[in-house]
């Protein structure tokens, strides 16, 4: 039983990747996630310079297992967290340095910094849903620029972190594809606001901000679902990834590998736990490897028309 | 146990503890019973959250914060009136263990507002049947808390100490040189028996850490770093090089895992993430 896989040249014992923006700024947290079992961490996303992002309340648990947030992309900046990445480097942990911009140019010299000091992936943000970075991901035209312009600049794999408030995701993941991305990380967080009824305020300092955890993850399967039946590139599938069901689901409806975040506030065993679970699913079902089940979910019919009568 | 989400609850009492530093009283419906060294995430509507050590819990559900104002989130906690609305998430992290060894000598050392969650461990102890002995350290006698309620509890046979800077009140001196003098001429099976809880400036308790590390001293430390979430999500309040997360590894550690972090003392992060001395 193996749940060895490799994603676009890059070999992950697991194909359990730590999300962007959890626990991902400093190496020391990043490496506990590797220890705790998953085959590679995403950085925060890293734009050019220091930024502090929103107020708090900036991250909060909405019902059990659901979160909020929106953070704005605080972040170091690129050369306060080189040497962070170095240390990862160190341990021999496969990064994926997440990388946000103002521009198309402000994106590739981030993610230039970030290969030189040792990224083995970049992936692209262009869908924070709760900051301007979001106008490229919308659109598929400026999706496909920023993919095409960096894959012509940069030799390691490229990642496209999808945001899913859009109309047609679909038309945008192409967009990516064609480009020459070598995946799609679907999804981001989801759009959403939440009110206290007794102060009559949004609760989130920056009053929008981004559902993540157990309430987006049939939305984030059905997203992956679609998605498969049109590209041929690699799907990461991320979305309250909670058990090793809710990762089992994402590989049969067409994902490569998986992103956790959100579960992580349970602690780092999470990991092992679904790494476990994995592995007990493929040898009670007697498949030999993770990539055996990759889209099993698209071979059963499905009722296109309703009945009438 | 703890609790992620936002609850809003009424100011019920506010008490002024010494000039510039309050005890805001409220009453917060949750299933989870908090214990001393836990904290909880402040709201202030419309300005910030913060997280704050709880000072207080009795059996009518009451729980306290004490505030010192020292910027902008305190400072609007400080300006709100009895009926207004905070928002609370909490209990968070974990919490003083209390020694099952009720013949342990405990020492409760603390450094300015550091005396807070102190505060809630000492009434603890009472209950529990141990008698301690305090330390609390301020600046000047103007920053020394909850003295009143501590002369009452020496009644019940534990021992309260202070020392200021500048001799205002108490000893003069630090904390930590009180701490010293009272080691002097213990045994070491004595010293063996100390079990210290101590919060406050960091620099404080990494020289006490060091003063426990010499005589083979239990310690246990409440450290503060700044956090968005309070849960282990954010990893701004990360240590290297272990990874512990204040918020909800800590925010108590024990001198085993202090004497492993490089960056107890040293460093921590500000709001963007990056890497700042003390």
């Amino acid at each position: 039983m193996s749940i060895d896989i490799n994603l676009a040249g890059l070999d992950l014992k697991s194909p359990i990747i730590l999300a962007s923006g959890i626990l991902g700024v400093s190496y020391s947290s990043m490496k506990r996630i590797i220890d705790a079992g998953a085959g590679a961490v995403t950085s925060k996303s890293i734009g050019p310079t220091p930024r502090k992002g929103y107020k708090n309340p900036s991250i909060i648990e909405i019902y059990p297992k659901t979160f909020m947030n929106a953070v704005g992309l605080g972040n170091p900046g690129i050369d306060d967290f080189i040497p962070e990445i170095k240390e990862i480097k160190e341990e021999g942990i496969t990064l994926i340095v997440s990388v946000f911009g103002d521009k198309n140019e402000t994106y590739l010299e981030v993610a230039q910094k970030a290969i030189k000091g040792g990224a083995d992936a970049i992936e692209i943000n262009i869908s924070c849903p709760h900051a301007e970075v979001s106008s490229i991901g919308i659109d598929k035209d400026l999706t496909h620029d920023i993919v095409s312009m960096l894959k012509k600049e940069i030799s390691v794999p490229l990642f496209v972190k999808l945001n899913p408030n859009v109309t047609n995701l679909g038309e945008i993941a192409l967009a990516a594809e064609k480009g020459g991305a070598d995946g799609v990380v679907a999804i981001n967080t989801i759009a959403a606001l939440a009110i206290d009824v007794n102060t009559r305020s949004p609760i989130l300092a920056h009053g929008s901000g981004g559902l993540s955890g157990k309430a987006i993850h049939p939305i984030a399967v059905k997203k992956v679902y679609d998605l498969y039946k049109l590209l041929k590139i690699p799907i990461i599938g991320c979305g309250g990834i909670f058990e090793w069901k809710d990762a089992i689901e994402f590989f049969l409806v067409g994902a490569s590998a998986i992103q956790v975040g959100t579960s992580l506030y349970q602690g780092p065993e999470v990991i092992s736990e679904i790494n476990k679970g994995m592995i007990r699913y493929l040898k009670d079902n007697e498949f030999k490897s993770i990539n055996d089940i990759k889209g099993l979910a698209h071979e059963f019919k499905t009722q296109e028309v309703p009945d009438f009568d | 146990m703890t609790e992620n989400t936002i609850q809003t609850v009424k100011i019920k009492r506010i008490i002024n503890e010494c000039e510039g530093v309050k005890s805001f009283v409220f009453s917060r419906q949750s299933s989870i019973t908090p214990k001393p060294g836990q904290f909880v995430m402040i709201w202030v509507p419309g300005v910030d959250e913060v997280p704050m050590s709880i000072s207080s819990y009795n059996e009518r559900g009451e729980w306290s914060i004490t505030v010192k104002n020292v910027g902008e989130c305190t400072n609007a906690l400080h300006e709100l009136t009895i009926g207004e609305y905070i928002g609370v998430r909490g209990p968070l992290g974990n919490f003083f263990e209390i020694p099952q060894d009720k013949n342990k000598k405990i020492f409760l050392i603390g450094g300015g507002i550091g005396m807070v969650p102190l505060r809630f461990l000492a009434s603890e102890l009472i209950k529990s049947g141990f008698k301690f002995i305090t330390i609390e350290g301020a600046k000047v006698e103007n920053d020394l808390i909850f003295m009143d309620e501590f002369f009452d509890l020496q009644r019940e046979g534990s021992e309260f100490n202070y020392c200021t800077d500048d001799g205002s009140y108490g000893e003069k001196g630090f904390a930590t040189e009180i701490f010293e003098n009272a080691l002097k001429d213990l045994e070491s099976d004595e010293l063996k028996n100390i079990v210290v809880y101590t919060c406050g400036p960091e620099i404080m308790m990494h020289k006490l850490l060091q003063i426990c590390n010499e005589h083979g001293i239990e310690l246990y430390a409440s450290l503060e770093r700044i956090m968005r979430c309070g849960c282990g999500l954010c990893g701004l309040c990360a240590i290297d090089p272990n990874g512990s997360l204040v918020c909800k590894d800590g925010p108590i550690f024990s001198s085993d895992l202090l004497r492993k972090m490089d960056d107890f003392g040293k460093h921590k992060r500000d709001f963007s993430g990056k890497k700042i001395s003390q």
